[in-house]
């Protein structure tokens, strides 16, 4: 357990860096139209100075844009900091709809960038045993292989449910998606993160479905 | 001169087109590349500013559908990476002198647009 431990923690790493490395990039786009609108109402300002009439109705209509970005802004860094947060945090009990949404946003703009739609749907509270970081680094997984496999155009719907005495979490995907060489890509991957978190992972019979078993408490 | 910009942060590029607008330069907008290569087809642009982090495709690869068409045009990526990957893949497309990182000041964009336009811009 102490090796899979190690490669759950190598995992950690990866996708921590991953993580930083989008949000990073989420803030700069936010910060450039920051700049962009900041810049405007100064080259507004010297065409006032020239005679260039400023309309009230345009300064406040810029004003809000900054404003807009910088509650963007923030919301980025709260997300960021739970993020950060959660990578130390010991098995807790979570409720699981809760790490899917929370999964979901930080996978939103790389769902954005491949074309796919991604929601999470309204279930049943369900509470697992987990560290959060590990399951959400399995979901993470889950999801860049799905989004391989499904290709522009999909949408993904992330769903949790009570299964008897276990939880179950399906990520249903448009027709004509490869779920089982994502569910492959994921035994690969992440094989370590299965391990930790005891789940399992199948395909809906029916196809169409990538279906993550997890135990309500982990055993041992 | 005349810029396209596209960048899938369609404020972004609207408000950098009005700011270059007032200072003599045509610019039109984009926030997506089907919409990018839509205009490029019925209007006539010297420069193309890309941003490399795109949906559906990346700017390097809107760049080769572009010049297909366009053999005319110049390139200049912009992104908020600022990675030595992002880097590196402009740099062997384009050129270093021709990759900013956003946030750009617009005395710098304008300088490297002129360059560019004028055929002056560095490579190495």
């Amino acid at each position: 357990m102490s090796t899979e431990r190690g490669t759950t923690s190598e995992l950690g790493i990866d996708f921590f860096g991953r993580m930083t490395a989008s949000i990073s990039h989420e803030i700069k786009n936010t910060l450039a139209i920051v700049n962009e609108n900041a810049g405007l109402l100064g080259d507004l300002a010297l065409l006032m100075d020239k005679g260039r009439p400023l309309s009230s109705e345009r300064l406040t209509t810029l004003a809000g844009n900054i404003r807009r970005q910088v509650q963007r802004a923030d919301d980025i860094i709260r997300r960021l900091n739970r993020f950060a947060h959660s990578a130390h945090e010991p098995a807790a009990s979570v409720d699981l709809g809760e790490v899917l949404t929370f999964t979901a946003a930080l996978a939103e703009r790389l769902a954005t960038m491949k074309g796919i739609g991604l929601t999470v749907a309204a279930g049943e509270p369900v509470t697992v045993e987990v560290r959060p970081f590990v399951l959400e680094n399995l979901l993470w997984l889950c999801l860049e292989q799905l989004f391989a496999a499904a290709g522009s155009g999909a949408t993904v719907t992330l769903a949790a449910e009570a299964e008897g005495g276990a939880a179950l979490v399906r990520l249903r995907c448009s027709a004509g998606t490869e779920v089982a060489a994502a569910a492959a890509g994921v035994e690969g991957a992440g094989q370590p993160l299965l391990a930790e978190l005891q789940a399992r992972l199948g395909v809906a019979p029916a196809g169409g479905e990538l279906l993550l078993h997890l135990p309500v408490r982990r055993t041992g | 001169m005349r810029v396209l910009l596209v960048d899938d942060e369609q404020e972004l590029v609207a408000t950098l087109a009005e700011r270059l607008e007032m200072r003599g330069i045509d610019a039109a907008w984009a926030s997506d590349c089907a919409t990018a290569l839509e205009l490029v087809h019925k209007e006539r642009f010297d420069i193309a500013l890309l941003d490399v982090k795109l949906p559906s495709m990346n700017g390097l690869e809107l760049k080769r559908l572009i010049e297909a068409d366009c053999p005319w045009m110049k390139f200049i990526f912009v992104t908020g990476h600022g990675s030595e990957e992002d880097f590196q893949a402009c740099s062997a497309e384009s050129g270093r002198d021709f990759y900013l990182i956003k946030p750009v000041q617009i005395e710098v964009l304008v300088q490297k647009l002129n360059e560019v336009f004028a055929g002056t811009g560095e490579q190495p």
